[in-house]
């Protein structure tokens, strides 16, 4: 290890309080700005769970309409014979959607509702933990942490879509912090609805080999009024929806986080560097170069971040597994993008905090080590 | 002919302009010869540390040139001193000024590193010094935790690691107590005697000057006769001989800062001179435990 590194490692170390604080500081302000990506990274996911899940590889909708959330999509029922014919497509069905409320009592909870035809080979539940997964006339489906936040069990009732529906299952991993996924029969919704012979998306299977980027491109020259989209175009239009939304936020949280690391580790630094600075200046008069000391101090930042950084990490990593044991529909996804930032963004922090030290080590004349009792 | 180790020609210091201007050194010029040990002594505010600075190469001269080795160091540009500085200077200083945060052995490594040593060549070549100098049983301690005369030995080494030419030593003995004070400077002589090196010591220390091949007065920024020193036996103040009341007695000559002290003594009947004597000596004893309370620098 080189002897700035050395020098650098037992400054911080010892001073341990100054070192707690500088950590603390860092870890705490950095681990506010992980933890608030992580839970709307956490929610695009679970936003999208239901596409990634659906098991289509292309998904059809209403021109211009790219995204599930907070859309309409209607298109004629005679979109799916038509889609099915195109070059490519193995199969497709036809699914109604809506956001809407689900109630049971006093409890309420916003809920894509997805009106699935009989025997659909898509977008079905993919994990029903009680009850059935078949659906009849009158009967839904719910995610069993809103059933069990509304005391609801199979057999009871809740209203959907403006009526009643009797729920036959219970479904996992189809709720997020801010809504849940429930599922009615095609007829159901359709009834609800009017009885227009309408679709919402038409979601397709490629054939084996074929490409579903390929195959939507080619389902958007051959039928007209649609937009197609690959599984993974969409989820990618589906999460950048999320995140559109909540970077305002995100982006004022940053900057606290990073206005609070600065300051703690700028301050840090700079108070360990005053109280050495007789020892620098021994240093100087000794011969060390100045490109030495400010590596010194520079490596003191760069360390007290990188631990800020990693207790940071671990810390939120600590909020992520505690809040996967409460009843909470949230999930903390900390992305590699997401810690690539901060990681920048802590580098920038200890680059800025070492300024001010460097600027009075420089300005430290090497002769000051002889005057005996001199305010230095 | 002997090269120098250190040649000082006519360096003048002048610090401000016109009215506000101070001459802090003025035409002194010095040369010190491999293992001499030189002592420069004088008044608060004589100008020592200005001089020593100026020879460690930490301030530039007005006029005049230093030359070490025959390089003239005064000449150099700032860019090329820390390495002059790191090599061929060694610097020992009143507050030791370890670094607290490393051991010993790493504070003497780190200069080695420094001027360009492998770390762990910088630790062995270390740790072989600090035995010799006594220390091999503190190798892993912090600064904290040694004497005063070890903390000095530790500056000793650090200013050997990378066998320097010229040892600059700034009151080496100012925090430590008579007899490890010596002990030091004993220490030093022998480093300069030994392995050829030159010192120079800059000091108020009165004791120190038996280890000197030459001491230096320095007052008002110049080089002075030297004077020989003499302890008043009444209030215990070191005074020139050749300036100060004396009054013989019993066959010996006492030296007084005033009449009022050589009053006080000649009024002392019944002690005698031999009690003076041995007031004396308690107070050259006292002058000699390190003045705490002076430490002002030039």
């Amino acid at each position: 290890m080189s002897a700035t590194w050395v020098l650098a490692r037992r400054n911080l170390a010892g001073n341990r309080v100054r070192l707690l604080v500088s950590v603390g500081g860092v870890a705490l302000a950095l681990s506010l700005t992980i933890a608030l990506e992580a839970i709307f990274a956490g929610v695009a996911n679970q936003l999208t769970t239901y596409v990634d899940r659906a098991g289509a590889d292309v998904w059809v909708a209403q021109a211009g309409v790219r995204n599930l959330h907070m859309v309409a999509s209607w298109l004629p029922d005679s979109v799916t014979d038509q889609v099915r014919s195109v070059d490519g497509v193995a199969d497709a069905s036809p699914i109604l959607y809506s956001t809407d409320t689900i109630a049971a009592g006093d409890e309420r909870a916003v809920a894509y509702v997805i009106g699935l035809p009989p025997d659909a080979a898509m977008g079905r539940p993919w994990n029903v933990v009680d009850g059935s997964d078949q659906l009849g006339p009158g009967e839904v489906i719910v995610d069993r942490g809103f059933a069990s936040q509304a005391g609801v069990s199979i057999g009871d009732e809740v209203t959907v879509l403006g009526g009643e529906a009797r729920v036959v299952g219970l479904s996992d991993g189809t709720a997020s912090l801010v809504n849940s996924v429930a599922f009615v029969s095609f007829e159901d919704f359709a009834a609800m609805r009017g009885g227009a012979p309408v679709v919402s998306f038409v979601l397709v299977k490629v054939a084996s080999g074929a490409s579903p980027e390929e195959v939507a491109a080619e389902i958007e020259r051959v039928v007209p009024g649609v937009t197609a989209q690959s599984r993974a175009a969409f989820a990618v239009q589906e999460r950048r929806l999320v995140m559109d939304m909540s970077a305002d936020v995100i982006a004022i949280m940053n900057a606290v986080g990073f206005a609070v690391g600065l300051a703690v580790v700028a301050l840090t630094v700079y108070v360990a560097t005053l109280a050495r600075r007789r020892e620098y200046g021994a240093l100087k008069a000794l011969g060390a170069r100045n490109r030495f000391l400010y590596g010194v101090v520079l490596s003191q930042a760069v360390l007290s971040v990188a631990l800020g950084f990693l207790v940071g990490l671990a810390f939120t990593e600590l909020i992520s597994l505690a809040v996967a044991q409460t009843d909470l529909n949230l999930d903390l996804a900390i992305s590699a993008a997401s810690l690539a930032k901060v990681g920048l963004f802590a580098a920038v922090i200890a680059g800025l905090a070492a300024i001010l030290p460097i600027r009075q080590i420089a300005g430290l004349d090497p002769a000051v080590v002889f005057r005996k009792g001199a305010a230095l | 002919m002997t090269t120098l180790t250190l040649d000082v020609r006519d360096i003048t210091k002048q610090f401000g302009d016109g009215d506000n201007a101070v001459t802090a050194v003025r035409g002194v010029s010095l040369a010190v010869a491999p293992g001499e040990v030189v002592l420069i002594m004088g008044p608060s505010g004589s100008g020592k540390t200005t001089l020593l600075s100026m020879m460690g190469a930490l301030l530039r001269p007005s006029s005049g040139s230093i030359h070490l080795d025959g390089t003239e160091i005064s000449a150099l540009s700032e860019g090329r001193l820390p390495a002059i500085r790191l090599r061929q200077f060694g610097f020992i200083f009143q507050d030791f000024n370890l670094l607290s945060a490393l051991s010993v052995r790493e504070n003497v490594a780190l200069v080695a590193e420094l001027a360009g040593l492998k770390a762990r060549v910088a630790r062995d070549k270390a740790s072989t010094l600090l035995t010799d100098l006594g220390l091999g049983e503190r190798l892993d301690f912090l600064p904290e935790k040694l004497s005063g005369g070890e903390k000095q030995r530790v500056a000793i080494a650090r200013a050997l690691i990378n066998d320097p030419s010229l040892i600059l030593a700034d009151e080496p003995t100012a925090n430590l107590d008579s007899k490890i004070g010596h002990e030091i400077m004993r220490l030093l002589r022998r480093v300069a005697k030994e392995q050829g090196r030159s010192v120079v010591i800059v000091s108020h220390d009165q004791r120190i000057r038996d280890i000197a091949d030459r001491v230096l007065w320095l007052e008002d920024g110049a080089f002075k006769d030297m004077v020989t020193m003499a302890t008043d036996p009444v209030c215990g103040m070191a005074v020139e001989r050749e300036r100060a009341v004396s009054q013989d007695r019993d066959g010996e000559t006492y030296f007084f800062c005033s009449n009022g002290c050589r009053a006080e003594f000649l009024a002392a009947d019944g002690q005698g001179p031999r009690g003076w004597i041995r007031a004396a000596s308690v107070l050259i004893s006292r002058s000699s435990t390190p003045d705490r309370g002076g430490r002002g620098g030039d």
